[in-house]
């Protein structure tokens, strides 16, 4: 218990510490003070005093908006939340929530915590963090090298989880949803819409093969990679059916109306994607979990929106540049934004730079993720240019052209300040930038570079 | 006209390697893609075929091919025997071996195409590059360079030759020589990249075992450019392995 108190009482001196020099040093160190407290107390998560209720939100996408989501709804209603939103998910930052939730008498402050959590980080993290709610997005590819396949994900969260949790599942995504099949569980869902189809529009799709017997599975509905409903052929296995479900989608007024047990709600749709549709049903069916009304939840819902922090909207001379930041190594992460940049309307020249920065320092990147990654959706006639930046920017070049897209329309460059030779500012086109979350740091650089093209054509 | 069989790619279709036929496809004129389904019987059981491939998959998909392919292996011998082309790439070649090892020593039967097994370590992933050579018809060493991304090593004696000679690198496993496995025209390999995409003249190799006279490979030389630049990266000392 020593060790325990030593861990405690340094994690709450480094927060302090990174609380009062954080702004200074432009750092959040949400990783550091239970990092050491974990050095110095490998059981440190044992110990450490915790809300009553521990809602956790995991899943390869869509984690982030749900868990903010939940968040902002109880918030709202007057809750005092507990959680990790500004901080990391793994196990350190996890153990940082919780080290910043107690008192020096290890007296937990929060009566509920919302926790999201790393899906690779599940077994350090459930062992001795007992969730009540597990809410899982969906699994699909993640980065190969970290994370390997989504069923490899699916085995680790299987054997985390504790029996007694209830688990908040995608009914629209066979491989998660067949999580701790014992345990109680409440599915959600979108239902049937419009426009729906059965054809495959993405390469992959990692769940092809009945779970249970084997057998190709048959999609009636197949919105994106693996979500969708489905049926088996050959034993009768099928999607099951979502208690929450999304059955109306009113893009006009902007409304999803939901079954909630049997009664149809109607709530404001926060954002028209498919894929936060998702997620607000998702977040709908934790609040009903937790007792929340349904008309406190479609008040919360009223004022809030999925902050777009990785995007932004400038202007310059007239020329809009909208930047949108992707996450590489996730084919179904880039895929989503290309195919979202591809559907906008009007003309648009588009840059990416979505390579590793630290390729060209320590190895030679494994780009296996970029033909899993559904480039064709940029072989559109509206996009006048693609030009891709990095020392990788051959293989991208190549693997554009094996998407089909005309040679005329490409260019590569290996550096940000080669990208004016190939940029066409013109009116009426948008320039579209795309980048990698660890590019972040070379995005001012790119827009000085996009600005100067602009101001330099004569125009 | 070449015909060339994926065996079971609505499972063994990780890590984009399957590209690779959509690469030999767009390189060549007129070819017949057949993809094969788990249930059903691989078309070069009874029909000649002139490639067959499969990628990577789930460690729990190796034992459903295997259990799909154990009643077929006469046949896959007697192709191998005839000079048909097999390409396995990532871990499917470890479904041949002798077994495939579990880390609690448990033993998955392999089917027995070469000797050596597999040995899992689930939470012991092992990312690394790998530069290696092959020398072609005419006894010129070609470059193979790929990567491996993978929870297994092979071991054992494998009773027959390595697919590439190790020039950097891990091989089949930390202690090997070389990299993969090689029966007549059977190539079994962990790298991925995906294979025939990286290594375009590994490409050319492969259409010419199939039969195809001066093949090219699509976008040849876009393709070329980014593997020589590869190649030097993969060739310059101060990069990790």
């Amino acid at each position: 218990m020593l060790k325990f108190i030593l861990a405690l009482c340094a994690g709450k001196c480094i927060s302090a510490a990174i609380h009062i020099l954080g702004p200074i040093l432009h750092k959040n160190g949400t990783h550091l003070p239970g990092n050491i407290a974990l050095k110095i107390d490998p059981l440190f998560l044992k110990h450490i005093g915790r809300p009553k209720t521990i809602v956790a939100v995991t899943g390869t996408n869509g984690k982030t908006t749900t868990n903010n989501l939940i968040i902002d709804a109880l918030e709202k209603n007057g809750y005092k939340v507990l959680s990790n939103r500004y901080g990391s998910n793994v196990n350190s930052g996890i153990a940082t929530a919780l080290l910043q939730g107690v008192n020096l008498f290890n007296r937990t402050k929060y009566q509920l915590g919302v926790l999201e959590v790393d899906e690779r980080s599940s077994l350090r993290v459930y062992k001795y963090v007992h969730p009540d709610y597990v809410v899982v997005t969906n699994l699909m590819r993640d980065s190969l090298m970290r994370n390997a396949h989504p069923q490899y994900i699916f085995d680790i969260i299987e054997q985390s989880l504790p029996d007694d949790c209830t688990m908040i599942l995608n009914a629209d995504d066979l491989l998660s949803n067949r999580l701790k099949p014992d345990n109680a569980r409440v599915y959600y869902g979108v239902g049937q819409q419009p426009g729906d189809s059965a054809t495959a529009r993405n390469l992959i799709n990692d769940v092809q093969i009945c779970p249970r017997c084997h057998s190709k599975l048959q999609y009636h509905v197949l919105r994106y990679n693996s979500i969708g409903r489905a049926v088996c052929p050959h034993c009768g296995l099928t999607s099951p059916e979502a208690d929450v479900c999304t059955m109306d989608i009113d893009y006009e007024n902007r409304l999803l109306t939901m079954k909630v047990g049997n009664a149809p709600v109607e709530f404001p749709m926060i954002s028209d994607s498919t894929f936060n549709i998702y997620n607000e049903t998702a977040a709908v069916a934790v609040l009903d979990q937790l007792g929340l009304s349904h008309d406190k939840i479609a008040q919360a819902f009223s004022t809030m929106k999925v902050v777009r922090s990785r995007y932004r909207e400038d202007k310059v001379r007239g020329i809009r540049i909208l930047s949108t930041m992707t996450k590489g190594w996730i084919a179904p992460a880039c895929s989503a934004v290309f195919d979202y940049v591809s559907k906008l309307p009007g003309e648009k020249e588009l840059i990416l730079y979505l390579e590793d920065p630290t390729d060209p320092i320590f190895y030679s990147e494994l780009l296996a993720y970029t033909y899993e990654t559904d480039f064709e959706f940029l072989n559109k006639d509206n996009i006048q240019r693609i030009i891709v930046i990095g020392k990788r920017a051959r293989d991208f070049y190549l693997r554009m052209l094996l998407a089909g897209i005309p040679k005329e329309r490409l260019a590569w460059t290996e550096t940000i300040e080669g990208l004016k030779r190939y940029l066409k500012p013109k009116y009426g086109v948008d320039i579209h930038i795309l980048y990698d979350l660890h590019q972040a740091i070379h995005y001012d650089q790119i827009f000085t570079n996009v600005k100067e093209a602009i101001e330099e054509a004569k125009l | 006209m070449i015909r060339i069989e994926i065996l079971y790619s609505e499972t063994a279709n990780l890590y984009g390697d399957n590209f690779g036929i959509d690469y030999l496809k767009q390189s060549l004129d007129e070819v017949e893609i057949i993809r094969t389904g788990l249930t059903e019987t691989p078309r070069f059981v009874n029909e000649s075929v002139d490639l067959v491939y499969m990628g990577p998959m789930p460690e729990s998909s190796q034992e459903l091919v295997i259990d799909a392919l154990r009643p077929h292996m006469e046949a896959l011998r007697r192709r191998i025997d005839e000079g048909k082309v097999f390409l396995m790439t990532g871990n499917a070649f470890e479904v041949f071996g002798a077994y495939i090892e579990n880390e609690d020593g448990t033993r998955i039967p392999g089917l027995e195409l070469f000797g050596g097994y597999a040995k899992r370590r689930m939470m012991d992933r092992f990312n690394g590059m790998f530069l290696g050579s092959l020398d072609d018809a005419d006894g010129k060493e070609l470059k193979i360079l790929g990567f491996k991304s993978q929870f297994t090593h092979f071991y054992g004696d494998t009773g027959v030759n390595y697919a590439f000679k190790r020039l950097r690198g891990k091989g089949l496993n930390p202690d090997a020589e070389g990299e993969g496995v090689r029966i007549k025209n059977f190539i079994g390999t962990y790298l991925i990249g995906p294979l025939l995409v990286v290594n375009p003249l590994f490409t050319v190799y492969i259409l010419k075992l199939c039969g195809i006279k001066d093949p090219h490979p699509a976008f040849e030389e876009a393709a070329m450019d980014a593997y020589n630049v590869r190649v030097k990266e993969f060739e310059d000392p101060t990069k990790s392995y």
